[in-house]
């Protein structure tokens, strides 16, 4: 590694996620040091690796606690922090806590941070960028009358969605005029309940689209680059399951549009490191036709994510390695017209869970854990496991992704299955039988689904 | 709460954990920080009493003796005399003998174990958090003096963010019982195969 750069980088994570981060700070000549839960202090992956015990093995008095996490980092003399992705990856205070504890966080600024967090001051940036919205209200709803208004000029069916809603609460459909009324005062007042704030805006509702992301990276400089799109449409209850790239719908001219426009957005904010921005690939108006259909912003996720070994895959870069790389104040190594995106790649998440019992969730140890041929670098497994391991009850269920590569959609299809057929996982059910089922059916072979079911897969 | 002592402001007070090996109390950080003044070899500790500082992101908690806890310190923390010694969650602070002093200890575990054994027990099939109750506002599943049949949900196991039904019944337990205990607490994380209610055979 260069001068100017980290010597010491604390992991606040676990898991497949602190593997990757460990992995790349290998290559980069950095030492990380693991935050642990004592459910995962003796995990193989933390062999041989310096480790501080954050505490119990559930997240709220672990992971997801922020105090103890950047008083960790400090007591272990490390001047960086990567949150990785999920627990506190998006929570601007870890990012501010971090700053003024003298301690670099490994992702964008607190303030575009809280800027993309928040969602109409999201979609306003995103529209004077360029990049094409979901149709609906503009900003918050002052009252009923507001919202009849704002829903007869956009058409029905609506939704109503509270400012600072997630995960699903404070949400209301209203399908005719008379349902407005209804709809967002319910919709408000379930807000006041579940976060303390009963503003509302509406937006059209959009079904049956696909879900599209286009990967970017920037330094400190106002240099940003895309790594191209993936398509997660294969999603059960918002999770996604199988990750694609390109998508294998989407027009050459939309596609090019939305690069150039989602580069400016990051630009704008002043955007550092690596982030996604997630689409709706609307089709309504071209009857159903995903291949004249239009990206609509939905939001910016401000991390790298679960599925970025797809981009990684596809571009040969080290998205993970350029993170650190540019958070330490260094200028992007590559610019847009030296990526290039080769062939197709596709990502199966496997779960520990039994698909054929409603996802049930399926921990315990694993026996047995046998990884498929790499055939000369296209196939890639990103796991934490090995062979006697136990996969604690406090966390997600992911236990690997498998990434393969090839020249077409079929021919990678048929690694994939080649690899998923070759692994051994014993002792604990997995989703393996259910990535097989999608990977044979037709309507995955011939992109005939959307997000409201899992291709090949009974609902 | 912040209180003073000695001239030194401390934000909140945290008891320091407690685990009983070979007879002797182990006392452990509560979470990681700098600690500083830990108790020297041959002091005298009692519950409630101050057991060392530590430092929280530039903030001091006072760490005291938890309840039930008294005795004689008979090891130290190895970087006692270090003006700041980083600690994880569960690095020793000091080692107690309970027995060096009139009174030791008072209850710890064990209560739990006293009621299960030998008794008929429904044990959970999931390991992860236990809930008695399907929503926290709503009636629990089963209350003491219950009497509950095969098939019957007793319990929520929340495992990986996600709520299963854990029903009554299994191998050597009768299709039929009356609850004389709850052996758990609400939100406690449970082990597949923890004893979780104390039955009675009609």
């Amino acid at each position: 590694m260069p001068a100017g750069s980290f010597h010491r980088l604390f992991v606040a994570n676990r898991g497949e996620v602190a593997a990757r981060i460990a992995r790349a700070c290998d290559q980069l000549g950095i030492t990380p040091v693991f935050g642990v839960s004592e459910a995962d202090a003796h995990a193989p992956y933390t062999e041989g690796r310096e480790t501080v015990l954050l505490g119990p093995g559930r997240a709220a008095q672990s992971y997801l606690d922020p105090m103890r996490v950047v008083q960790a980092a400090k007591q272990a003399r490390c001047s960086a922090l990567h949150p990785g992705w999920g627990f506190l990856s998006e929570n601007p205070v870890l990012a501010a806590m971090c700053e003024q504890h003298g301690i670099t966080f490994v992702g964008p600024p607190a303030q575009a941070m809280a800027l993309m967090g928040k969602k109409t001051p999201a979609k306003d940036t995103a529209r004077r960028a360029g990049l094409t919205l979901i149709p609906g209200s503009n900003g918050v709803l002052a009252d009923v009358a507001a919202a009849r208004e704002a829903a007869e000029r956009t058409g029905f069916p609506v939704l109503f969605k509270a400012e600072s809603g997630g995960g699903g609460r404070g949400m209301r459909i209203a399908r005719h005029i008379d349902e407005v009324e209804r709809a967002f005062t319910d919709a408000s007042a379930e807000a006041i309940a579940a976060f303390g704030d009963g503003r509302v805006y509406m937006e059209k509702l959009l079904e049956g689209g696909r879900h599209v992301e286009i990967q970017v990276l920037a330094d400190r400089y106002g240099h940003v680059v895309h790594v191209g799109e993936r398509d997660c449409t294969v999603q059960r209850n918002h999770q996604k399951l199988i990750e694609e790239s390109p998508s294998p719908v989407l027009s050459p001219e939309e596609r090019e549009r939305t690069f150039a426009a989602a580069i400016r957005c990051t630009q704008q904010i002043g955007y550092v490191g690596a982030g996604t921005m997630e689409f709706l690939l609307d089709a309504s108006g071209s009857a159903g036709d995903f291949t004249k259909g239009t990206l609509r912003f939905m939001e910016m996720n401000t991390r790298l994510q679960v599925e970025h070994p797809v981009s990684e895959m596809r571009s040969g870069l080290d998205l993970m390695s350029e993170m650190i790389r540019v958070c330490a104040g260094h200028r992007l190594a590559i610019t847009q017209d030296r990526i290039a995106l080769r062939g197709h790649v596709i990502e199966c998440r496997i779960n520990a869970e039994d698909p054929s019992d409603g996802f049930r969730p399926s921990p315990g140890e694993i026996t047995r854990f046998v990884l498929p041929d790499a055939e000369g670098g296209e196939v890639r497994v990103d796991t934490h496991v090995a062979s006697g391991y136990v996969v604690p009850p406090f966390y997600d269920s992911l236990i690997c992704k498998v990434i393969v590569r090839a020249d077409t959609r079929e021919l990678a299809i048929e690694r994939m299955e080649r690899a998923l057929r070759s692994m051994v996982v014993e002792g604990v059910k997995t989703t393996i039988p259910m990535h097989l089922a999608i990977l044979a059916s037709d309507a995955f072979r011939t992109n005939r689904y959307d997000t409201r079911a899992i291709p090949g897969w009974p609902a | 709460m912040t209180t003073h002592e000695n001239g030194r402001r401390f934000e909140q007070e945290l008891a320091a954990l407690v685990k009983e090996v070979d007879g002797l109390l182990v006392l452990r950080a509560p979470r990681p920080g700098f600690l500083r003044d830990a108790p020297s070899k041959g002091r005298a500790l009692r519950e409630g009493e101050r057991c060392g500082e530590l430092e929280v992101l530039g903030t001091l908690t006072k760490l005291v003796v938890p309840a039930g806890v008294a005795g004689l310190v008979v090891d130290e923390n190895e970087h006692r005399k270090l003006a700041r010694k980083p600690v994880g969650y569960g690095d020793v602070i000091a080692v107690i003998d309970p027995k060096a002093v009139a009174g030791g200890v008072s209850a710890s575990a064990g209560a739990s174990a006293a009621a299960t054994s030998g008794g008929l027990v429904w044990k959970t099939p999931l390991g992860g958090r236990y809930y008695g109750r399907p929503s926290p506002n709503a009636e629990p599943f089963v209350k003491v003096g219950d009497v509950i049949k095969t098939g019957q949900t007793v319990a929520l196991i929340e495992v990986m963010k996600t709520f299963n039904r854990a029903s009554y019944g299994g191998a050597g337990l009768p299709p039929e019982a009356r609850v004389e205990r709850v052996l758990v607490k609400e939100g406690d994380d449970v082990n597949a195969g923890d004893a979780i209610l104390a039955l009675a055979p009609l």
